[in-house]
């Protein structure tokens, strides 16, 4: 035991202090809250800014019509729109136009709204920034809703009449769950795919950095010294634990700066209004503990097959051309967890979590959706177990062999063949 | 109680008998050399000793013990391939491997500084491995294998890649463990550090030890068949009938004769030729010789 204490304790310490590390798990984080506030701050401060608003309208009468539809307000409860004059029927609409231009120019004025003398002509926003989505959406409906106003009294039809009958109905989605109902606006979705995505990336770069290491310790021969001094099983022991000891603290501050950011959105959301979507996103403390739970299953089935892989090759080309062995069943998660995503209480669906290579990432996903009977997890993480066990035996077997060959990388045939030695 | 005893010792990897019924006794506080050509299972053998192969037939005893993880810590090891992470700091390398044998990290740390003390390393001891001379690297491998003070030392060419004075510091300290009662086997091409330094030797040859015992008697068994001759003028004499072969150096030439030929018969020809013998002497054969003999023959 002191043997396999010591090498995961080298492991950690070697790896933790690599700039590597540092980067992957202090940088990463660090830049992704700077994007997030630096977002946050920019759509809260541009959407702080109404905007300066000239009408000319060549039609006639239209205009107190738009000013009254422009009653957006600003999520600082300012108006979205301040208009600053409005021309009815110029004599030379184009000297105006020249005015009005030199004025927005010179700063004075941020756009003006041009509407036709023919009202089955378009309207012309005339602005400095026609990148500014947002502010066209409140004022394209006042415009919208001043000229069916229009013709509709032409027809002497009363407007608050149309108005009532073709008021639309939105379809809201509420998910159901044990926990009770809550309003969805796609962060279900949202925290499946994040989740799927994860996991995935997680114990594939988790299990690569297994592979690497033992391959290190053969091509720069430690390994000679190494099984000299300890048992092939407590040095393969000894580095998935170690590998292990690195991604629960790659986790744990990861898990923290989450929590930070959250907060901080959420407190940022509070004060602008802009954060909305981020704070109605919700990870369940359930789903995170089963994310946790499956995971670490998942790494070590995954990564006692990289350690195989690593320890039967020579050198990095070799171990790229095998590392397929490992990767294909978590590749394959990827191809078929959409079929989990449509429909998770599916009988493929069940099927396919149950089984050990695709539960690490497939039941988190059925979890995050609807949670499946206790039944279901409890068999998945009963067979995940089996297997792990299973494959920590067949690879220590490999490894075992593997370290000691040098030279052509082996087949397929020839890793079968050594399970069989003692 | 022998250090480390081999009975009809076998393994195979598939097809191929890496060793073959080898038996072995190393007497404690023996230096026995382990020689052999490239492939001859020397390797293999070492391994089964440090208990990373298992033997397919016979037993191994060490200090009277069946192999074991518990044997493999009283065992140092300096394998012929051989190298350190690179990325770690060569006082904390050394630490490491000394506590992975055993000792408590506080005594391995101060052994550790009086080793590099020793091997005139300490300012490097802070140094990554990697930023180490290829020699440097070698002294600190040399420790790695010796620092737990295991009573069995077996060193896979420990002199190479080291310069004349570092490798007679090394020489030095194998004869010093010798002398505290350490067995060392030394496993070399060179068999000029064999005749120097061990006591005993055995010769192993496609998996099947073929020479072994101590290593003053086997040279006597061999008689002195060779002579050793220094001379100006011809050397006609030297296609003699009695002469087997010759090895010609700088200096002279070393005649191995034919068996039960006599060596005055070269002496009275050489005269006869016109050459002038400034040395005439009677030798036992070199260990060089007696391993080319071996291993061609087998």
């Amino acid at each position: 035991m002191r043997k396999i204490w010591l090498i995961i304790k080298r492991e950690y310490v070697t790896r933790v202090k690599t700039k590597g590390f540092v980067i992957g798990t202090l940088i990463v984080p660090l830049i992704g809250i700077g994007f997030t506030s630096l977002i946050v701050f920019l759509v809260g401060h541009q959407s702080n800014q109404a905007l300066r608003l000239a009408i000319i309208d060549n039609a006639g009468g239209l205009a107190p019509s738009v000013v009254g539809g422009l009653d957006a307000k600003l999520p600082s409860g300012q108006p979205m729109y301040v208009v600053t004059e409005t021309i009815d029927r110029p004599a030379s609409p184009s000297d105006i136009q020249d005015g009005l231009r030199a004025r927005i120019n010179s700063g004075a004025l941020d756009a003006y709204l041009v509407i036709p003398k023919d009202l089955d002509k378009s309207a012309e926003l005339h602005t400095k920034n026609p990148g500014a989505y947002a502010q066209f959406g409140p004022l394209t409906s006042a415009v919208n809703q001043a000229v069916v106003e229009s013709r509709l009294n032409a027809r002497g039809i009363h407007v608050d009449d149309v108005r009532d009958i073709v008021r639309s109905s939105d379809l809201q989605v509420i998910k159901v769950s044990k926990e009770g109902e809550s309003v969805e606006r796609g962060q279900t979705l949202g925290v499946a795919i994040a989740l799927v995505i994860l996991l995935y990336t997680s114990l594939l770069m988790y299990g690569i950095i297994t592979m690497r290491s033992i391959l290190e310790e053969k091509t720069t021969r430690t390994m000679e010294v190494l099984i000299s001094a300890v048992d092939p099983f407590q040095l393969l022991a000894g580095k998935i634990l170690g590998v292990a000891a690195v991604a629960f603290t790659q986790f744990a501050i990861w898990s923290v700066s989450l929590a930070l950011l959250a907060t901080y959105g959420a407190a940022m959301a509070a004060m602008t209004g802009a954060g909305a979507a981020l704070a109605g996103i919700h990870v369940p403390g359930a789903l995170l503990a089963y994310a946790g739970i499956y995971f670490f299953g998942g790494y070590f089935l995954y990564s006692s097959m990289f350690a195989a892989v690593g320890a039967a090759c020579s050198n990095e080309q070799d171990a790229a051309q095998l590392q397929w062995i490992a990767m294909a069943p978590l590749v394959f998660t990827m191809v078929i967890y959409s079929l989990v995503l449509n429909d998770s209480s599916s009988r493929a669906s069940v099927i396919l979590s149950e089984i050990p290579f695709f539960a690490p990432v497939l039941m988190p996903l059925r979890v995050s959706l609807q949670v499946p009977p206790a039944w279901q997890i409890a068999l998945s993480i009963g067979l995940l177990f089996l297997s792990i066990v299973v494959v920590i035996y067949c690879s220590a077997k490999i490894y075992r062999v593997g370290i000691l060959m040098y030279g052509k990388r082996p087949t397929l045939p020839e890793l079968v063949r050594w399970l069989r030695y003692s | 109680m022998d250090a480390i005893a081999l009975e009809n010792v076998t393994k195979s990897y598939d097809s191929v008998t890496a060793v073959s019924g080898v038996n072995l006794r190393v007497r404690q506080g023996a230096v026995l050399g382990l020689l052999g050509p490239n492939g001859a299972g020397k390797t293999t053998t070492i391994r089964m000793v440090m208990n990373i192969l298992v033997p397919d037939e016979g037993s191994i005893l060490v200090l009277g013990q069946p192999v074991s993880d518990k044997t493999r810590d009283s065992v140092g090891y300096l394998p012929e391939e051989r190298g350190l992470y690179p990325r770690m700091k060569v006082r904390s390398l050394i630490v490491f491997f000394a506590a992975l044998h055993g000792l408590s990290e506080d005594e391995a740390d101060r052994r550790a500084r009086e080793w590099l003390e020793r091997f005139e390393l300490s300012e490097w001891s802070e140094k990554k491995m990697v930023d180490l001379s290829k020699g440097m690297q070698q002294k600190v491998q040399f420790i790695t294998a010796v620092l737990h003070r295991p009573p069995i030392v077996i060193l896979d060419e420990p002199f190479s890649g080291l310069d004349p004075v570092n490798a007679a510091t090394v020489k030095d300290i194998m004869l010093e463990m010798r002398d505290q009662g350490s067995t060392i086997i030394l496993s070399t091409h060179r068999m000029e550090q064999v005749e120097k330094m061990c006591d005993s030797i055995c010769l192993i040859n496609h998996g099947r030890s073929v020479l072994d015992g101590d290593l003053r008697a086997i040279k006597q068994s061999y008689g002195k068949n060779t002579v050793h001759v220094e001379f100006t003028g011809p050397d006609s004499f030297l296609t003699h009938p009695a002469i087997a072969a010759v090895d010609r150096f700088a200096t002279g030439v070393e005649a191995k004769l034919k068996p039960g030929a006599d060596p005055q018969e070269i002496l009275k020809a050489a005269v006869q030729a016109g050459a002038q013998i400034t040395r005439f002497e009677l030798l036992e054969p070199s260990l060089n010789e007696i391993f080319i003999e071996k291993t061609a023959r087998a």
